[in-house]
């Protein structure tokens, strides 16, 4: 396509009068207290996190039996990232705020608890097997090129293991999406107003840590998309559920 | 397969695109929540050659708008995720549309190779320079001796000349055309320099200093807001081929004598059912596009699977002609001036 030589705005940013990003020019300072004091809260969110879909994933199995095994040994790996993620708070010397955590979950949590309780594996597995891990997931991206070089080869090798657990929930929802396809819809509609609703409250800290909410959101948005694609809904009916997500 | 990238050319045709198409919610949403819009693949086509071959292509809409520009991050990302879009599509060649292949360009996105878990495969995109380049030049030995030009006597200058896009004009239009003097026209002096020493010859002059003078003008850079030109002052007649984006020019350069062509659009022999082409404002949307998305169809239709054209200054007078003879064994053809100007068609019509 044509060049914009004289196009002002591109002008400006080509030659580099516009910031590069974060992820470009410079890493944070790991060790200054407005830091410390941020990864307190999201550090605590990821480990909080973790244990929750440990939780919920042998919670799953209570409701498919014949897949207890395999469920149990997802739970399994999430322990084994929260214990990852545990470490890199004691090499920056941060103590996690669990409560703070604990309580940034509850809505999901509450919802997930519900559902379990009515024996719905739709919902379930759409909160945990794709909210959930979509979330994380692109938390991870975003953080990756931003982390302590410490955290940075642990969340590495946790991204990684979370794609398979997304796929989890994708291959069972694909595989049951007619009968599944209206407790999704009402899931979605349910859960991911709370999803957005948890970025929101997240992106002043994540922020400090050099993460910003647009990247957050659409990276997130990708990972869902990508996971309904796979399960077998349109794109306009993507748009439509993932909507929520986007309007705040 | 073949994939375009493109979007919309402000913020209110994305919106208003895609109410078209049926995404309310986008329809409804702010240029923030468009920030943060994930890229939509928003069209599968199949198209037929009068070879007869036939091949299958996709739309993606990066959902990144002109508005955006500003935000350096946000452009860089639309672009980075409609690509990745595009490759875990598996689709072999795409084209870089509209700001697309800008943005990589002047933001340097060869070193953001890797894009979450996918590692972008440069071999499967390409910007579509060539064939823009091409069907410029067609554009100006087509429609030149319509309004009476002698190309052979005439000056052209080519604004935007050291660009991709514009330094392979002159030098086809050096090579090709043989025309009587080429007036390069850019806003860096050192560049033009470099051209004229390549080429052998060309005049560097300023704008206005240029315009005036020629009796032919391909531009290939985007006219800012404030330009203004002064149309008294043009030569009669004056052909201008408009091969910026956006394409602005007929408002800027209306005059009697003064005939503006949008460059680098061309037009297929047959109706693409696609819906895609109407926001970006094409006479006939369902047969015009811009060049460049139209060299993915011909990479595809050829079975050439590289990027074609990629990085700046590599595209050459060989390149230009397996593109050209290419778009015209499947029945491209560049957009010429309106009917009533050639004397051809009156006389048949008479």
């Amino acid at each position: 396509m044509p060049t914009i030589e004289s196009n002002p705005a591109v002008a400006s940013l080509a030659t580099g009068s516009e910031p590069m990003g974060h992820a470009a020019d410079a890493l944070p300072d790991f060790t200054c207290p407005v830091y410390k004091d941020a990864y307190s809260r999201i550090n605590a969110i990821v480990i909080e996190g973790e244990q929750e879909a440990h939780d919920n994933y042998m919670a799953l199995g209570t409701l498919l039996p014949d897949q207890a095994d395999e469920l149990a040994r997802l739970a399994r790996m999430e322990l084994k990232h929260m214990k990852g993620f545990t470490a890199c708070a004691n090499n920056l010397g941060v103590v996690a705020d669990m409560p703070f955590a604990q309580e940034f979950f509850s809505p999901l949590r509450n919802n997930f608890q519900t559902a379990l309780g009515e024996g719905k594996v739709v919902t379930c597995l759409l909160i945990q097997a794709l909210l959930i891990e979509a979330f994380a997931i692109s938390a991870y991206h975003i953080y990756i090129p931003v982390a302590d070089p410490f955290a940075r080869k642990i969340t590495e090798g946790v991204v990684k293991d979370e794609y398979t657990h997304l796929n989890y929930g994708q291959e069972w929802l694909k595989a049951n999406l007619e009968a599944s396809r209206a407790e999704l819809e009402q899931a979605n509609r349910d859960n991911l107003p709370l999803v957005r609703r948890m970025l929101d409250g997240v992106a002043g800290d994540a922020a400090v840590l050099h993460m910003e909410k647009e990247d957050l959101i659409e990276d997130f948005l990708i990972a869902y998309q990508e996971a309904l694609t796979e399960i077998g809904f349109s794109s306009r009916e993507i748009a439509k559920m993932a909507a929520a997500a986007l309007m705040g | 397969m073949f994939g375009l990238i493109g979007h919309s050319t402000s913020f209110a045709d994305a919106r208003l695109l895609a109410k078209r198409l049926g995404y309310d919610e986008y329809a409804e949403g702010d240029l923030d929540m468009w920030c943060s819009a994930p890229p939509q693949l928003l069209e599968r086509v199949r198209v037929t050659s009068p070879t007869g071959t036939t091949i299958e292509g996709a739309y993606i809409d990066s959902c990144f708008v002109p508005e955006m520009l500003s935000r350096f991050k946000t452009a860089r990302r639309k672009v980075l995720n409609a690509m990745e879009l595009a490759q875990k599509n598996d689709i072999q060649i795409t084209a870089l549309g509209g700001f697309t292949s800008i943005i990589f360009e002047n933001f340097n996105l060869l070193k953001e190779q890797q894009i979450r878990s996918t590692t972008l495969d440069w071999q499967r995109f390409t910007t579509g320079n060539t064939h823009t380049a091409w069907v410029i030049c067609r554009q100006v030995e087509q429609n030149a001796p319509r309004l009476g030009i002698d190309l052979a006597k005439a000056r052209v200058a080519v604004v935007g000349a050291t660009g991709d896009i514009g330094s392979a004009v002159c030098r086809w239009l050096k090579e090709r055309t043989g025309i009587a003097e080429l007036l390069l026209v850019a806003r860096q002096a050192q560049p033009l320099i470099e051209l004229q020493s390549e080429l052998g010859c060309g005049r560097i002059l300023s704008l206005e200093e240029a315009l005036p003078q020629a009796d032919v003008v391909v531009w290939v850079a985007s006219l800012p807001q404030t330009l203004s030109i002064d149309t008294a002052s043009l030569q009669r007649p004056c052909l201008m081929i408009d091969g910026g984006y956006p394409k602005n020019l007929d408002s800027k350069a209306a005059a009697e004598g003064v005939h503006v062509i949008k460059g680098g659009i061309v037009e297929f022999g047959s109706d693409i059912g696609w819906q895609m082409m109407a926001v970006a404002d094409m006479a006939k949307p369902q047969r015009q596009m811009f060049a460049c998305f139209a060299e993915a169809m011909l990479l595809e239709f050829e079975g050439i699977h590289s990027n074609f054209s990629w990085g700046r200054n590599n595209i050459n007078l060989a390149k230009m002609d397996l593109i050209g003879a290419a778009s015209l064994r499947h029945g491209f053809q560049a957009l010429g001036l309106e009917t009533e100007l050639q004397p051809a068609t009156n006389l048949a019509v008479a």
